[in-house]
C-alpha cells in the first residue's frame, strides 16, 4: 500500500522513541526495565502497560523495540485464548534469546482485557508460565480503567513491573493534529482541530481518526466542518426553518413553519439569535426582534419552573412570529449580493466565476484553474462564512451561521477552564465564591503575572493551581 | 508555606484584631464569654469584613482547631438547595466532638442570593437542626433574606470603613511588606476602593509588584486601568454606533472567555450608560430595560440573549441620535 493510502492513525503512528513526545515518564520507566535485561533477566521478566485507549501503548512498544533492536513478537488476543496455542507459538521464541540472525526478541501481548471467563484462565496460566521462564523481555498491554479487568488480570499484575499510562493533554493533541495537517497540505483553523481534540478526550488515535474523517481529500477544514461531522441532515432542516421564518409575512405562517420543525426549541433560539443581526438591518426591525426573543426566553424559562408546558406555546409566537412581523424596514440578508459585491472587489473578470443559489447556500464555482487568485478567493470567502469544498471544486457560502455561542465556548475552552481552576482554588483559600472571585481577585493576579512573574509563580504555587493553569498565566 | 495574597495574609484572626465596626464586635464578644450564640445575618457592603468577622469569632470561641467545627458554604457555587440541605444535614447531625461549645458553625456565604423558596427550605433546615448547629448567614441587602430568616436570626449590619481605617491598614500592610508608599499613590487606592478594604489591599500588592519600586498616584492609575474590564464600555459605545455584531462579540468575550458573570456586566453597564452621550429621554428608556434584565436574570433567562437584546436597542438609540 502507498504511504498515502494507509488510515493516517497508521501514518502518523510514531516509530522511533524520538517521535513519541507524551508519557514520557512512563516510557522512562518501560525503557530502563528493557535496558534491565542487558544483564540477564530481571526479577520482573514481564512488563504490564495500561491505561485509556490511544494513548501510545503499543506504539511506546514498537518505539522501544525498534530504537533498541528487538523483533518484536506481536500476538493477538485471538491467538492466546488457550494455554495450547501460546505454547506453539511462542515455545520456542522464548526460550531462545536472539533470532537466526542474531538479533534479541520481545514479544507482546496486545490487548490482554481480552482475556475473560472460564475458557481464558488457561490463557492467564499460560501467560503466567511463559513468564516464569522466558528468556525475553514479554510486554502486556491492556487498555480501559483497571476496574474493568484487575480481578481477572491480577495474577499477570502482580508479577509485572506496572506501567501507567494516563490520556494526552488536550494542547499536545491538538499540536500533532497540526503538524498531521501540515503533512497532508490540510489548512485548517485553529478551533476546528480543538474541536477534535476535544471531543477525543485524550485519546490521540480517536482525533486522528476524525481528522481523517473531515479532511481526507480537503484543501481546508474550518470548526463548521467539524461541528457538523456526521450530521450533515440536521444542517438542511435548520436551514429550513429558518428560511421559512425569516420570509414569513404574517403570524400564521410563521407559526406553521415551527408545526413541522424536528427542532428542539432551545437550539432553534440560539440559531435565530445568531442569523438575526444578518437578516435586519434596520436598527428598529432588531431591536424589536431581539426584545421578542428576550421574552421568548423568559417564557421558556417559566414553562420550565412551572412545569407547566402548554406555556411553552407563547416562546414559540414571541421566538417565531413575532420576531418574523419584526421585519418592518429591513431589505433582508441578499446573500447572493453580497457575495458579489464583495467578490468586485478583487477584480476578476465576472466570467471567473459561476455564482448561483444553492440549497445551503450560494455556490461559488471557478471556471478556469485558478492558481495564485485562488488563496485571496478563499480567504474573502472564508470571512463571509464560506468554504472550499475540494470535492466539487467551489466554495459554499451558507446561509444560516450556526450559533457563534457554541464556536465560542469551543474557542474558548481551554482559557475557560484554566479559569474555572483559578476561581475554585481563590474561592477555597480566600474564603469567596467562585464568582466573586472572577470579579474581585482575578484581574489582579493576572495583572501581577504580567508585572513580576516571580511574585506570580509564589502566588500561583500558594493556591496550589494546576501547572497548565500556571502557563496559562504565564502566556498572559 | 507562607501567606502570598495580601488579603489572606492580613486578615484580621481575632474578633480584637477587627477593624472598624465597635458596636458590632462587642456585641459578638459577648456571644463569646458566654459561649453561646444565636443563628447570625450579617449583611452590608463587600469588603467590609463580613466574613472576617465570623471567621474571628470562629477562632475565638474554638480555638485553634476552629476549622473542624465550622462549614463554608457559598450559595452561589451551590447547585440548588437541594445540595445546600444535604451538606448541612451531613455536618449538622452531630454535635461537635471534644469541644466545651455545643454547636457548630454553618456560614452561608452570598445568602442574599437564593431564591425565595430556597431560602424558606433553607429555613426548616435552620429549625431542624438547631441544636447542634448555628447559621451564620451573609449577604450585601437584609431586603433580599426573606422575613422569616431574619425574625430567627441576630441581624448585624456592616457599614462602610472609614477612610482613616482604610488608610491605616494600607500603610500598615505597605510598611509590614516594606513598600516605598507614596501619599499620592495611598489617596489614589482609597479613592478606588470606595470602602471596600479587599479591594484597596489587592490595588496595593499589584501597585508594589510593578517594577517601579515605590507606588505613586501614576503606578495606582496603571493598574486599575489593567484590571478594569474596559470591554463594556467599548460594547457599548460599538453599539451606539451601529456596529452591532462587533459589539455582540464583545458581549461574548466577557461571557464566555473573562466568565463574568451576566448581573457583573449588567452592573457596569448600567454604571456605564448613565454616564454616555445620549438623550436623557434614552437613558430613562434604558434604566428601565436594564432593570427589567436585571430581573431576569435572577430568574434564570440566559444572560446573552438578555444583553444582547439590551444591546440592539443601544444600536436604535444611536441610530435615532444620528437621524
Amino acid at each position: 500500500m502507498r504511504d498515502e493510502e494507509r488510515p493516517w492513525s497508521e501514518r502518523f503512528r510514531p516509530r522511533t522513541l524520538r517521535e513519541v513526545v507524551d508519557n514520557r515518564e512512563a516510557l522512562r520507566r518501560f525503557l530502563a526495565w528493557v535496558r534491565s535485561w542487558r544483564g540477564g533477566p530481571p526479577r520482573r521478566r514481564s512488563a504490564f502497560l495500561y491505561g485509556p485507549p490511544g494513548v501510545g501503548k503499543t506504539s511506546a512498544v514498537e518505539a522501544v523495540a525498534n530504537d533498541l533492536g528487538f523483533d518484536l513478537i506481536e500476538v493477538n488476543a485471538s491467538d492466546y485464548r488457550t494455554a495450547k496455542r501460546i505454547e506453539t507459538i511462542l515455545g520456542r521464541a522464548s526460550s531462545q534469546i536472539r533470532t537466526l540472525f542474531g538479533r534479541r526478541r520481545m514479544i507482546l501481548f496486545d490487548e490482554v482485557e481480552g482475556l475473560s471467563g472460564q475458557e481464558d484462565r488457561g490463557g492467564v496460566g499460560a501467560i503466567l508460565s511463559l513468564i516464569r521462564g522466558t528468556a525475553s523481555p514479554i510486554v502486556l498491554v491492556a487498555t480501559g480503567s483497571p476496574e474493568m479487568w484487575e480481578d481477572r488480570l491480577s495474577p499477570l499484575m502482580r508479577v509485572s513491573e506496572l506501567i501507567e499510562f494516563r490520556p494526552i493533554p488536550f494542547q499536545d493533541v491538538v499540536e500533532r493534529l497540526r503538524e498531521i495537517c501540515r503533512e497532508v497540505g490540510v489548512e485548517a483553523e485553529e478551533e476546528a482541530l480543538e474541536l477534535i481534540a476535544e471531543r477525543s478526550n485524550g485519546d490521540l488515535r480517536s482525533a486522528v481518526n476524525d481528522l481523517e474523517a473531515v479532511a481526507r481529500g480537503r484543501g481546508t477544514l474550518t470548526w463548521e466542518d467539524v461541528y457538523w461531522l456526521g450530521d450533515r441532515d440536521r444542517k438542511g432542516e435548520i436551514s429550513e426553518v429558518l428560511r421559512g421564518i425569516f420570509s414569513s409575512k404574517s403570524f400564521d405562517e410563521a407559526r406553521e413553519v415551527l408545526r413541522e420543525s424536528p427542532i428542539r426549541y432551545e437550539e432553534l433560539l440560539e440559531w435565530i439569535y445568531e442569523n438575526l443581526p444578518y437578516f435586519y438591518d434596520d436598527p428598529q426591525d432588531l431591536a424589536e426582534a431581539m426584545d421578542a426573543l428576550s421574552r421568548a426566553d423568559i417564557y421558556e424559562r417559566r414553562a420550565r419552573e412551572t412545569q407547566e408546558y402548554r406555556l411553552l406555546k407563547y416562546m414559540f409566537d414571541a421566538m417565531v412570529a413575532e420576531v418574523a412581523l419584526a421585519r418592518k424596514g429591513s431589505r433582508g440578508r441578499g446573500l447572493i449580493q453580497e457575495v458579489r459585491r464583495a467578490l468586485l472587489s478583487l477584480g476578476l473578470p465576472p466570467s471567473d466565476l459561476l455564482i448561483r443559489e444553492g440549497r445551503e447556500g450560494v455556490i461559488v464555482k471557478p471556471t478556469r484553474w485558478m492558481g495564485k487568485d485562488w488563496q485571496p478567493l478563499n480567504s474573502l470567502l472564508r470571512e463571509l462564512g464560506g468554504r472550499w469544498i475540494r470535492e466539487e471544486g467551489c466554495w459554499v457560502v451558507p446561509y444560516f451561521r450556526p450559533p457563534g455561542r457554541i464556536r465560542h465556548l469551543r474557542r474558548s475552552w481551554w482559557s475557560r477552564r484554566r479559569l474555572e481552576d483559578l476561581a475554585r482554588r481563590v474561592g477555597e483559600k480566600c474564603h469567596v465564591s467562585t464568582r466573586t472571585a472572577l470579579r474581585e481577585f482575578i484581574p489582579y493576579i493576572r495583572a501581577i503575572f504580567k508585572e513580576n512573574r516571580r511574585l506570580g509563580v509564589s502566588i500561583a504555587r500558594w493556591l496550589e493551581l494546576e501547572e497548565d493553569t500556571i502557563r496559562w498565566l504565564m502566556e498572559g | 508555606m507562607s501567606i502570598e495574597l495580601w488579603t489572606e495574609k492580613y486578615r484580621p484572626r481575632t474578633l480584637d484584631e477587627v477593624v472598624d465596626h465597635e458596636e458590632v464586635i462587642s456585641r459578638l464578644k459577648r456571644f463569646v464569654e458566654e459561649r453561646n450564640i444565636p443563628h447570625l445575618l450579617f449583611v452590608g457592603p463587600a469588603g467590609v469584613g463580613k466574613t472576617t468577622t465570623i471567621l474571628a469569632l470562629a477562632q475565638d470561641l474554638y480555638g485553634p482547631g476552629y476549622m473542624n467545627f465550622i462549614l463554608e458554604l457559598n450559595a452561589s457555587d451551590e447547585r440548588g438547595i437541594n445540595v445546600i440541605r444535604e451538606k448541612v444535614k451531613f455536618f449538622a447531625r452531630t454535635a461537635p466532638m471534644r469541644s466545651e461549645v455545643p454547636f457548630k458553625i454553618l456560614i452561608m456565604d452570598e445568602a442574599d442570593s437564593l431564591t425565595a423558596a430556597a431560602q424558606h427550605a433553607l429555613r426548616r433546615t435552620m429549625e431542624r437542626y438547631t441544636k447542634t448547629c448555628r447559621f451564620c448567614l451573609i449577604g450585601n441587602y437584609s431586603e433580599n433574606i426573606i422575613e422569616p430568616i431574619q425574625s430567627r436570626c441576630s441581624v448585624f449590619r456592616f457599614g462602610h470603613l472609614s477612610e482613616r481605617d482604610i488608610r491605616e491598614r494600607i500603610r500598615y500592610i505597605a510598611n509590614c511588606e516594606g513598600v516605598k508608599l507614596l501619599e499620592s499613590g495611598l489617596d489614589a487606592i482609597l479613592e478606588a476602593s470606595r470602602g471596600d478594604l479587599r479591594k484597596a489591599i489587592n490595588i496595593l500588592q499589584t501597585a508594589a509588584a510593578s517594577k517601579g519600586g515605590y507606588v505613586d498616584e501614576d503606578v495606582v492609575f496603571s493598574v486599575l486601568g489593567r484590571v478594569s474590564p474596559k470591554e463594556v464600555r467599548q460594547m457599548l459605545l460599538l453599539s451606539l454606533e451601529g456596529r452591532f455584531l462587533e459589539a455582540r462579540e464583545a458581549l461574548r468575550r466577557l461571557l464566555l472567555e473573562e466568565g463574568l458573570a451576566g448581573e457583573d456586566i449588567l452592573r457596569q453597564i448600567y454604571s456605564q450608560v448613565l454616564r454616555l452621550q445620549i438623550p436623557e429621554s434614552w437613558k430613562v428608556r434604558l434604566s428601565e430595560m436594564i432593570g427589567e434584565i436585571d430581573y431576569r436574570l435572577t430568574q434564570g433567562a440566559r444572560p446573552e440573549i438578555q444583553l444582547g437584546a439590551l444591546l440592539a436597542k443601544l444600536a436604535l438609540a444611536g441610530e435615532e441620535m444620528r437621524r
